[in-house]
């Protein structure tokens, strides 16, 4: 699936990676957790050539896909959504999952991939005229998943989900990711709810210092005391 | 009443001048935050490219008026992008502001000496005459300027509402960091942006020179009008700077001819604190647009 050896990178003369390596099994959920600065958004970032990597290799199936820019990447069938708001604001809910298929070959079929994502997101059929800017963060949330589902990815990056979102609405998206992993898409997820993101993962990484620390099935970190005690109590308040 | 309507006309005839100015001008702003302080000048050259054609190739008005046109995208809107912009990097902040200065002297400069200081007349491709409604004297060309200028502000709304293309254009401005993940080409859409501001500023330009002859100087105070108009119509609205562009006109002629001539200059900037004291997002614009 996804393959990085030894990945280097950062910004301007600071190094964050500094030589991650990680290979993914297909159709599973993992979850990077690790304290905050670490570096987890800055991977999915290097992931998604949005920063150079500066050396090491990212490999998806069996091709090398290092530094290849995002629209080469959605079209080999990854997405990614980023942490924080990713709407175009002004734009209409509709017109914003569209912009999701800019990308797709077939642009005939863009109009029942639509339908398809709202199926998945009826809050989002219900708004579908309105501005994105205007919906609720917990909409504008399901609005990001469902664009970047738009283009039927094989892997998905996600980072934070739950940031701002009710403990209902948490549970609602993290049902949506168990059931793409049940449909065979390959999920990376960083979520600072790390208890509640392992326990729906197979697998868990700890990202410390640019490096990965532990790469274990969830099980056995959220056993794990040492990992219970540095990244898991706090997260739980928070 | 007949001279206020005549008034009111000729003074919206000026502002959708101005008001394409501005939208040409908010356009760029939007999609690469670059404050453009020579759009004046943008809206001064494009007459003489036309005046090029005709008087130096000696080519017919329609082969000169293209000429303009087409020249006018490539300097002011490619070269523009790629020798003025872009080596400040995506975040220009004041040394593009001070760049931007330095063109428009250069501009004005360059006119003045490869074409002379003296106005020059600029073929119309409208014809002289007046509308008798009532008493009112209504001339063609301000009706005429007026209807060509809407019509083209209307039809790029449409283009940045109703295309796939405008809509990218629209999330690129509104989102960069958002586009690029959707794999939109964040830099062909700002491309875009600064062809379209050329475009404008020729249509401008064509419109008004007959008005005022071909001068170095006609964006002197057309620039600094064009980034008001932006400013209290809302800085990132189209249809802010339409209005903007519009009100400025209109009430430059009303204080002109019921008021008094000496405060002319000033009245822009008088809108523009008023503006800045009681709406400071402009007339169109909203509060939250200006986080996002
Ligand atoms: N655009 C940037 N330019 C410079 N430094 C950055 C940039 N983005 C992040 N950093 C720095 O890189 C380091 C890692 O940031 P990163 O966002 O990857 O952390 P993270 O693990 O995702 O943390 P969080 O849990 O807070 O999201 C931090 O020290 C941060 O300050
Ligand atoms: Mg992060």
């Amino acid at each position: 699936m996804l393959e990085l050896s030894d990945i280097r990178a950062g910004y301007a003369d600071v190094q964050i990676l500094n030589g991650v390596d990680l290979a993914l099994r297909p159709a599973t959920i993992t979850t990077v957790i690790g304290p905050n600065g670490a570096g987890k958004s800055t991977l999915f970032k290097a992931i998604f050539g949005l920063i150079r990597v500066r050396s090491g290799r990212v490999r998806f199936g069996t091709e090398d896909i290092t530094n290849e820019k995002p629209a080469r990447l959605l079209a080999r069938g990854i997405a990614y959504v980023p942490q924080g708001r990713n709407v175009v604001p002004r734009l209409s809910v509709r017109h914003n999952l569209e912009l999701g298929a800019v990308t797709l070959a077939d642009q005939s079929r863009v109009g029942e991939r639509i339908e398809a994502v709202m199926d998945r997101f009826p809050a989002l059929r219900q708004h579908q005229a309105r501005k994105a800017g205007d919906l609720s963060g917990g909409q504008q949330k399901q609005l990001e998943i469902a664009r970047a589902l738009l283009l039927e990815p094989k892997l998905l990056l996600i980072d934070e989900p739950s940031i701002g979102l009710s403990p209902n609405l948490v549970r609602d998206v993290f049902k949506v990711l168990q059931g793409l992993r049940d449909a065979g898409v390959t999920v990376l997820m960083v979520e600072q709810n790390a208890k509640a993101a392992l326990a729906i993962s197979d697998d868990g990484l700890v990202l410390e210092l640019g490096r990965a620390r532990m790469h274990a099935p969830a099980t056995q970190l959220l056993a794990d005391p040492a990992v219970g005690r540095l990244f898991l109590g706090a997260a739980i308040e928070g | 009443m007949a001279q206020f309507l005549q008034v009111l006309l000729s003074g919206l005839a000026t502002g959708s001048i101005y008001a394409l100015a501005a939208v040409g001008f908010s356009l760029v702003w939007q999609a690469a935050q670059a404050v453009n302080f020579a759009q004046g000048e943008f809206v001064m050259l494009p007459a003489f490219l036309v005046l090029i054609g005709e008087h130096w190739l000696h080519w017919p008005l329609w082969a000169a008026l293209l000429f303009g046109f087409a020249l006018s995208i490539l300097l002011l809107g490619l070269a523009f992008k790629r020798l003025i912009v872009q080596p400040f990097g995506p975040d220009g902040g004041l040394p593009l502001v001070i760049a931007t200065m330095a063109l428009s002297i250069l501009l004005k400069e360059a006119v003045k000496t490869f074409y002379g200081a003296e106005a020059e007349p600029f073929p119309s491709l409208i014809p002289n005459g007046d509308f008798h409604i009532g008493g009112a004297v209504i001339s063609v060309r301000d009706v005429l300027n007026l209807a060509a200028a809407l019509a083209v502000v209307m039809l790029l709304t449409l283009f940045l509402d109703r295309t796939k293309t405008g809509r990218q254009m629209q999330a690129a401005a509104q989102n960069p960091g958002v586009a690029e993940i959707l794999g939109i080409d964040v830099a062909r859409m700002t491309l875009y942006a600064f062809l379209l501001n050329a475009a404008l500023a020729a249509v401008a330009s064509f419109l008004i020179t007959p008005v005022y002859l071909a001068k170095f100087s006609n964006g002197e105070s057309l620039g600094l009008v064009a980034f008001i108009a932006a400013i209290i119509g809302g800085f990132n609205r189209i249809r802010g700077a339409l209005v903007g562009g519009l009100l400025i006109g209109v009430l430059d002629n009303l204080t002109a001819t019921y008021v008094t001539l000496s405060y002319r200059a000033a009245l822009p900037l008088v809108l523009l604190i008023a503006v800045i004291l009681w709406r400071p997002q402009g007339l169109l614009g909203d509060a939250e647009a200006r986080i996002v």
